[in-house]
């Protein structure tokens, strides 16, 4: 060992390093106030949250006040955690439109990977900013249609407007089933 | 008459201490956890009271609403008896420390020292004794919790408080040639003058030409910091306590009122720990200047301020060392105490010696 080192050694310099950086942050924060907390007082102040932020899952509505799940049960299928159960069901007299009768969230497990609404084909889930959800009993968390389409209201002001989709092919999405445009030609 | 007066004086000044040592304690707790966080950038405890200074009531309340339980299986009297045996020696220790200087006035007929409770003639023999009865009360509650963490941490601070008592022991030795004597008072006594003359330094200690000539206790001074920074069982040397291995050690079955009894003992030690330093190498009550700036009943309060000052400095590095310093792996822990400390400690002791003898001729 060269004669530097067993000096270091001696005179415990690695620890007078570590207490040099330790007291330049003390000085600098009390003394010199040239630097803040990274910390902030939670409850009282908030984090701006990221544009992308993936908060806790809406069902949304049309601006006619219906719901724009089609039951389709692709957000099921496509949620790794299988938070999501749809009991899907035929819109009554329109055989060919269907709807979410049930549609239940299991927030507990929830990821919050926003594969299920990259999977919706209609738009019809939304992630919101909202994640302050903590709830002193677990079974708060399982949240049924009713819940998921309040969130949705509360965050997205704004409603989508609905098409009406006048090409005879699609048409039976519409709500109008029975009103449909006449086939010609 | 005079029994009583001495007796009343004795009870006053016993009380002023123990109110002023708990006070610290308390608040001491508070200001660990402050100094920290500025010390990583963080803000500490801000919600009770402006800036968090009411923190340590409400956590005393905290503790002493706690259910207090004692494990199955756990020895009840030896559990109980623990945190008190820990305590109790930490705050006795208190007894012997001179404050402020060696002053006497006459009461009905009594000489009272105000700023010393009891001046006993081994003093510093006393502080170590009881301190060594203080790792009894870690080692007793980590065998009696029925625990195998704290069973752990007991014997670890058991192994600890016997590698570090001695360097302890022997850092001390050296500043007892100098002042010759085992008086607390009297070693503060001896180290009047300037900061030249503190045990730190050392000048003033030859004859004749030969007054300048230093004996520092510089070595003695570090190796009574880091010993007695493992003996209180602090960071980076906590490891009756070591939080990522075991839990809490000897604390782990402990909850209210007697748990805080070992955290009121780990702080009252700490601030023992830093009287004891402060006056056997920093002068004690002496300023760094010579004599008092301020005459009459000021000087005294002057000594008390900078006897005040020496501990508080002390207290701080403790923080400090606990902001910086990670905790030591065991058997570094125990190569350091006794293949470093030890023999810095004992050619400490022989070198004093010589150049005593050499300077005294
Ligand atoms: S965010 Fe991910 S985990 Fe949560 S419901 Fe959607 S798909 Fe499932
Ligand atoms: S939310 Fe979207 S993906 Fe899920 S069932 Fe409804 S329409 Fe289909």
């Amino acid at each position: 060992m060269p004669a530097s080192q067993w000096v270091k050694t001696l005179i415990f310099y690695e620890l007078l390093v570590g207490m040099k950086a330790t007291i330049t942050v003390f000085i600098d924060r009390i003394v010199l106030r040239k630097r803040k907390a990274v910390t902030l007082q939670y409850p009282h102040e908030k984090r701006d949250l990221p544009g992308t932020y993936r908060g806790m899952i809406a069902l949304l509505k049309y601006d006619d006040d219906t719901e724009k799940c089609v039951g389709c049960d692709l957000c099921e299928a496509a949620c790794p955690s299988r938070v999501i159960t749809v009991i899907s069901s035929e819109v009554a007299g329109e055989p060919m439109k269907r709807y979410a009768k049930e549609y239940y969230m299991d927030m507990t497990r929830c990821l919050f990977c926003g594969l299920c609404v990259q999977a919706c084909p209609v738009d019809a889930l939304a992630m919101t900013r909202e994640y302050e959800w903590a709830k002193y009993n677990k079974r708060d968390l399982y949240l049924d249609k009713e819940q998921l389409l309040a969130l949705g209201d509360r965050n997205f002001p704004v409603r989508e407007k609905k098409l009406e989709f006048q090409h005879p092919n699609v048409a039976y999405f519409n709500i109008g089933y029975k009103n449909l445009p006449p086939k010609d030609s | 008459m005079q029994m009583s007066v001495f007796a009343l004086a004795a009870l006053v000044k016993i009380a002023v201490v123990m109110g002023v040592v708990l006070l610290t304690v308390a608040f001491l707790t508070l200001a660990e956890r402050k100094v920290l966080s500025w010390m990583q950038d963080r803000m500490g405890p801000m919600e009770v009271g402006p800036y968090g200074i009411l923190q340590p009531i409400a956590d005393g309340i905290k503790l002493f609403f706690k259910e207090d339980i004692v494990p199955a299986g756990a020895n009840r009297f030896l559990f109980s008896l623990a945190p008190i045996l820990s305590l109790v020696p930490a705050l006795i220790g208190f007894a012997v420390v001179p404050y402020g200087p060696n002053y006497e006035i006459e009461v009905s007929g009594v000489r009272i020292k105000p700023f010393i409770i009891t001046d006993v003639n081994i003093g510093i023999l006393y502080i170590l004794a009881f301190a060594s009865i203080g790792a009894y009360g870690i080692i007793l509650g980590g065998w009696a919790s029925n625990n195998k963490y704290s069973l752990l941490g007991g014997l670890r601070a058991a192994a600890q408080v016997i590698s570090y008592e001695l360097n302890v022991g022997l850092a001390i030795i050296s500043v007892l040639i100098l002042s010759g004597s085992l008086s607390m008072v009297t070693i503060a006594e001896k180290q009047a003058g300037s900061m030249l003359n503190w045990n730190i330094i050392g000048m003033g200690h030859g004859n004749g030409i030969w007054w300048w000539f230093p004996v520092t206790q510089f070595v003695a001074f570090v190796v009574y910091v880091i010993s007695s920074v493992a003996e209180t069982n602090r960071l980076p040397f906590d490891l009756p306590e070591a939080e990522s291995e075991l839990v809490a050690g000897w604390m782990t079955e402990y909850s209210g009122m007697r748990f805080a009894f070992f955290f009121m003992s780990e702080y009252s030690n700490m601030i023992l720990v830093s009287c004891i330093a402060s006056v056997l190498f920093l002068g004690g009550y002496h300023a760094p200047y010579p004599g008092t700036i301020l005459s009459g009943g000021w000087a005294l309060a002057e000594g008390v301020f900078w006897f005040t000052v020496k501990v508080y400095a002390f207290l701080f590095l403790f923080f400090w060392l606990r902001a910086t310093l990670p905790r030591l792996r065991y058997d570094q822990l125990m190569r350091f105490g006794w293949k470093v400390m030890l023999p810095l400690a004992l050619g400490n002791i022989v070198v004093t010696s010589i150049v005593v003898y050499l300077l005294r001729i």
